[in-house]
């Protein structure tokens, strides 16, 4: 597996707060790593620097380096809004537009400036397909997106997600919300998507990392406390605090 | 730190003590029934064998907690090596008390006989794997490796005995053919004793598992 996301000693502030603390990892391509750890450890403010989320939180302040691909994500050549095109991302709560299915999916393709009728179907399908949400709405694509159930909608949101065509999608805690049927559902969709896309998620759900992730980094207090294959920071954790954080001992 | 888990830890306390109690359970077990052989008593003998179905109903209460503690519990890391190392030692035990039943039944075999021998490398063997069996058990509440160890490196001298009295009674099968019927039981003994060892020899195993993660073969 390439790595394609380098985290290199990055540290991030809110305002005087260090929610990031001299953070180092490689993030393999075409692989699921999940992020883990207790509240306020700095699992998600990570997950959101990767596509500059974090830019509209004011007072942030980032030291370091984080490169995709090569590229030096925080350098001024970058264009943010080709950064996220790249770098999709999917919530906690379902965020359809208030607008049809078909034209959730297809908002980013035409922010993008595809126009053309045909190539909008083809992409909403696919996306659609890809997501796993085709069979269940292509005979009513022109209902409204809030119609759907909460896990139709995070499926919708992820097929909207990958419409901009991305090399890397972000989930964070992208099924807290949901049933645990859905649940399932949206972690089969993703042990799918992993053999075309880089995945990074965070999750409260310990065992979700445990039955998702390739990887799994553990997050104490804004630090990287251990970073591992999935099976082994679950059977044989290198670090005490994993072991005690993993074991339901804290956190 | 604070801990938010009374009741899982209640039942992995649990388990430990039904298989610290297993291990009491087949070192007296061994130990009644070599006194048996050595003086042909059929009554201690007899006590041996009625006993071990407790044993076994304690090999069930661990498979049945520990069901519950993976069900329940989810549990991850060293609290999943707890429960399946509590599995694992359990099976051995419950394996070495049917050994001892086995001994038991050779001297119910040999009753109103008179030994062909005097039992002196027998019950030395069995002494050793007697030890090995309180050290294994002891390795595992301390979850002491050395301990592990040490205790499988005794298993040498077990199975230095086991040719040694192998031989022994082959010589006096040769020497007089009316021997054959008990030198062949107490042969069969002396490959029990044999067995029981390994199975201490696995405990280590476990032991170590469920200390460092990794299971090493400590019977070699």
């Amino acid at each position: 597996m390439e790595p394609l996301i380098n985290v290199n000693k990055l540290n991030l502030f809110y305002g005087s707060f260090q929610a990031l603390k001299n953070v180092s990892m490689t993030i393999p391509e075409k692989a699921i790593t999940a992020f883990i750890g207790p509240s306020g450890c700095g699992k998600s403010t990570l997950l959101r620097t990767l596509n500059r989320m974090n830019d509209m939180i004011p007072g942030t302040r980032i030291e370091g380096q984080l490169l995709i691909g090569g590229t030096d994500i925080y350098s001024n050549e970058v264009d943010v809004e080709t950064l996220r095109k790249k770098v999709g991302m999917v919530f906690q709560q379902p965020n359809p537009f208030p607008k049809s299915i078909y034209d959730n999916v297809a908002y980013g393709p035409r922010l993008h400036g595809i126009t053309n009728k045909k190539q909008l179907d083809e992409l909403v399908e696919t996306s659609l397909k890809k997501a796993a949400l085709w069979e269940e709405v292509k005979d009513h694509l022109k209902r409204s997106a809030l119609s759907i159930s909460g896990g139709q909608q995070q499926r919708l949101c992820i097929a909207r997600a990958l419409a901009v065509e991305p090399d890397i999608l972000l989930m964070d805690e992208a099924t807290s919300a949901l049933d645990p049927i859905s649940t399932l559902k949206i972690e089969e969709l993703v042990q799918e998507l992993k053999d075309n896309y880089t995945i990074v998620m965070v999750t409260h759900n310990m065992h979700q990392a445990a039955r998702v992730s390739n990887q799994t980094v553990f997050f104490l207090n804004g630090e990287v406390v251990e970073f591992s294959e999935t099976e082994k920071l679950f059977s044989n954790p290198s670090d005490q605090r994993t072991e005690d954080y993993i074991s339901g001992r804290f956190g | 730190m604070m801990t938010v888990r009374k009741e899982f830890d209640q039942g992995l306390q649990q388990l430990h003590q039904l298989v610290v109690e297993m291990g009491n359970f087949v070192e007296t077990a061994l130990q009644e029934s070599i006194e048996a052989l050595k003086k042909v008593d059929i009554e201690r003998a007899k006590i041996v064998i009625d006993k071990d179905p407790s044993l076994n109903s304690l090999e069930e209460q661990i498979t049945l907690i520990g069901s519950k503690l993976i069900v329940t519990q989810q549990p991850v890391a060293k609290d999943l090596r707890r429960i399946l190392s509590a599995f694992k030692i359990a099976s051995d035990l419950e394996r070495m008390g049917d050994l001892s039943v086995d001994i038991a039944k050779i001297v119910l075999r040999i009753e109103g006989q008179s030994l062909i021998k005097p039992l002196i490398d027998l019950p030395r063997m069995a002494e050793i794997v007697q030890l090995m069996t309180y050290e294994a058990i002891q390795s595992f509440i301390h979850e002491d490796v050395d301990l592990a160890y040490k205790m499988a490196k005794d298993d040498d001298q077990v199975d230095a005995l086991y040719g040694q009295i192998t031989r022994e009674l082959f010589t006096l099968m040769l020497e007089n053919p009316r021997n054959i019927a008990q030198a062949q039981l107490l042969s069969i003994v002396s490959r029990v004793l044999e067995r029981y060892g390994d199975h201490a020899t696995n405990i280590g195993e476990s032991v170590v598992y469920l200390v460092t993660g990794n299971r090493p073969d400590l019977n070699v």
